[in-house]
């Protein structure tokens, strides 16, 4: 990416003055207002508008904090092949705070963030990735001296918008998964008077962190949300639903190996423990790196990664189902629920062979009849 | 009837010697004052056996979902195995699920062997006979088994669990079924089941481990069906055809007076 401080888009310039600045042609910036209508899942008579609120808009204020997570998101988002608008529209965003990416250091760059929340009160957009330790009272991520709670719950205070990016900045992501040392918790867990917007994903695709940030642009507001707090118009359907690989589950052809004729054929991956059916993402229409490709495209099984608490609940992930827990040696549901209809089958027979013997002993113990005399039915009248 | 007569001395050694073996006793018919009670009219009759319908095929197909164990080759678009197979799936939830429905129904509207009171052993002297009952199936009291018309307080139990189950199986059958179609009906209305179990993966778990639970129901349900036919004599067996047994007049059946 062009680095954010080489070109700077002067506070008071239009979006579109700065494109113009750096060289962006009409018809390219006209192409990407199409493309990010098109993910909104708007009209495309839209288009117009969105180019026209685009070009309009003013250098937002955005502060970026990197709390408990690994950067993978920031790369996700950021690193392209070669730079788009998309890229730009971010470029602007990192400018205020991004501890990463920013030139500064020490000091300079905790007194920018204190400076910009104090200019920019009710108005800046804040971006999170990263989880928030909440155990030992969070001493598990501090930066500056202060715990990652702390510096959320300072820039949520006056926050405009909150995104929150990643699986970690959702639900904790893998730090959160059991047995959770640090009591990680997403943003929305710390963040509860202000609706949080998870673009989330381990790591989202940056097409629909910067489409959101378009739509905030655009309409002053965030996009429509599900109950988790993702937007609709990415992740409205499962990649179950929209995957190239559909055609070959409805047939039945699935890969039982990666290395066998079907993986070969491009074959459905729902076998080898694709959570595809269980995974609500756009990243079959999207895909990653200026779309290049994405994991079931490239033959690996969905692991679920947009979904809360997907390293534990889909796990296995070269696996359809859990794995039943707490047993020492590994054992699925079937070899178990298998053992148990051969063990019920063999039960029952040896009752009825402990019946039979014991109808056998008491019949010892009656009296002697002649059997062979014949007797009247006992149904009916005595 | 007229008494046995006093065997002869041959005919004493004879059995004697058969008593030995005494599994090859041939058993008397039982003898007394019988009369056909009617306990499962037809709308009871014509579930159950719906019901099995249903189940074996939503186990059958169920397991495929599960794990495809049969696949197709050549070109995807010239076959639609999982697709027809999730769609028998289907029919046949919607098939048992109308069922359910009317089983509802018949909890209020059926005799007093299929209304719900006979459903749950809340009774002080089920509690009892339910000790008995298991005494009386471990073997340890294997003469004195409670007696019941309809359903004994053990059997109460066992098939009140099997509704809830099926009633779990249908919640989370429904509820993976409403993913594919995010905010129409079945995924508004069981949404709260996907976040009870923290996740649809758990509620794939839970749909996939209960089919075990069905399965191995198979096994007890037959062998206790026809253990009592043969026990009892008293046709038991046919009265999930019929819809009556043959039951003795002298005894006193605890449940001819549950409402
Ligand atoms: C006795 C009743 C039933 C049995 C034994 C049964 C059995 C199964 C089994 C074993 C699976 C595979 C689970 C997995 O590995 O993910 C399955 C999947 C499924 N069942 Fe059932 N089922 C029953 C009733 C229902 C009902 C009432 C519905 C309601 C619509 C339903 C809907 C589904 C759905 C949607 C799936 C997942 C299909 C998919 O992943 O595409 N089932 N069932
Ligand atoms: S590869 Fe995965 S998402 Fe695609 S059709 Fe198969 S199971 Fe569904």
């Amino acid at each position: 990416m062009l680095a954010p401080t080489s070109h700077p888009w002067a506070a008071g310039d239009s979006l579109g003055a700065y494109l113009t600045k750096r060289g962006v042609s009409r018809r390219d910036f006209l192409t990407f207002c199409g493309e990010m209508t098109a993910m909104l899942g708007l009209s495309s008579a839209l288009t117009p508008k969105v180019a026209a609120a685009l070009t309009a808009v003013k250098r937002p204020s955005v502060i970026w904090l990197q709390l408990q997570e690994c950067t993978g998101c920031v790369e996700s988002v950021l690193r392209t092949a070669e730079p788009t608008i998309g890229d730009l529209v971010l470029d602007v965003i990192s400018l205020d705070y991004q501890h990463t990416l920013m030139a500064a250091a020490g000091h300079a760059v905790e007194k920018a963030l204190a400076d910009t929340i104090a200019a920019n009160k009710g108005q800046y957009v804040l971006l999170v990735t990263g989880s928030v330790p909440t155990k030992d009272d969070g001493i598990y991520c501090t930066i500056a001296g202060r715990t990652a709670r702390d510096i959320l719950e300072e820039a949520a205070a006056d926050a405009a918008a909150i995104i929150a990016i990643g699986a970690c900045a959702h639900w904790g992501s893998v730090q959160a998964a059991r047995p959770n040392p640090t009591g990680a918790v997403g943003v929305a867990e710390i963040i509860k008077n202000k609706p949080v917007v998870n673009v989330t994903g381990c790591p989202p695709i940056g097409d629909v962190v910067t489409a959101t940030v378009v739509h905030f642009l655009t309409f002053g507001r965030v996009p429509d949300l599900d109950p988790d707090g993702r937007p609709m118009f990415a992740y409205g359907s499962r990649i179950h639903d929209q995957c190239p690989r559909r055609a070959h589950y409805d047939a039945g052809q699935y890969v039982e190996a990666f290395d066998d004729e079907g993986a070969r054929k491009g074959w459905c991956l729902y076998h080898v423990g694709c959570k595809g059916p269980a995974t609500f993402s756009p990243c079959p229409i999207f895909q990653w790196n200026t779309r290049t490709s994405w994991p079931i495209g490239a033959g690996h099984p969905c692991i679920g990664c947009t979904e809360r608490g997907f390293w534990d609940t889909m796990a296995p992930f070269y696996g359809r189902l859990p794995d039943v827990g707490g047993f020492p040696v590994e054992r699925t549901a079937d070899t178990i629920g298998l053992g148990l209809a051969v063990g019920a089958t063999a039960g029952v027979a040896a009752h009825a062979i402990a019946t039979g013997i014991h109808q056998a002993r008491a019949r010892r113990k009656l009296p002697v009849v002649d059997i062979d005399k014949k007797e009247e039915s006992g149904h009916g009248q005595d | 009837m007229s008494a046995p007569r006093r065997p002869t001395a041959p005919a004493v050694k004879a059995l004697e010697s058969r008593k030995r073996f005494a599994l090859s006793h041939k058993v008397a018919p039982p003898k007394g004052n019988y009369r056909w009670v009617y306990l499962w009219e037809w709308p009871i009759r014509t579930m159950h056996w719906i019901a099995v319908l249903c189940i074996v095929t939503l186990a059958t197909t169920g397991f495929y979902i599960g794990r495809p164990y049969f696949m197709t080759s050549g070109e995807a678009s010239s076959h639609y195995l999982m697709g027809w197979v999730r769609f028998i799936h289907f029919a046949a939830a919607g098939v048992l699920v109308a069922t359910a429905v009317i089983r509802f129904y018949w909890l209020f509207a059926g005799n007093q062997y299929e209304r719900w009171p006979a459903l749950f052993p809340v009774r002080p002297r089920d509690w009892v006979n339910l000790v008995k009952q298991i005494k009386f199936y471990l073997l340890i009291t294997p003469e004195e088994a409670p007696t019941y018309l309809g359903h004994n307080p053990l059997q109460q139990l066992s098939y009140t669990a099997m509704y809830g189950v099926a009633l779990v199986q249908v919640l989370t059958g429904f509820a993976m079924y409403g993913q594919s179609n995010p905010g129409g009906f079945f995924y508004a209305t069981t949404d709260w089941i996907v976040r009870l179990f923290g996740g649809i993966q758990p509620v794939h778990f839970v749909h996939h481990v209960l089919t075990w639970w069905f399965i191995i129901f198979v096994p007890f349900h037959l062998y206790l069906a026809i253990r009592a036919d043969h026990m009892e004599r008293t046709g038991t067996i046919s009265s999930i055809i019929s819809g009556g047994r043959f039951v003795n007049k002298d005894i006193d059946y605890v449940d001819s007076d549950i409402v």
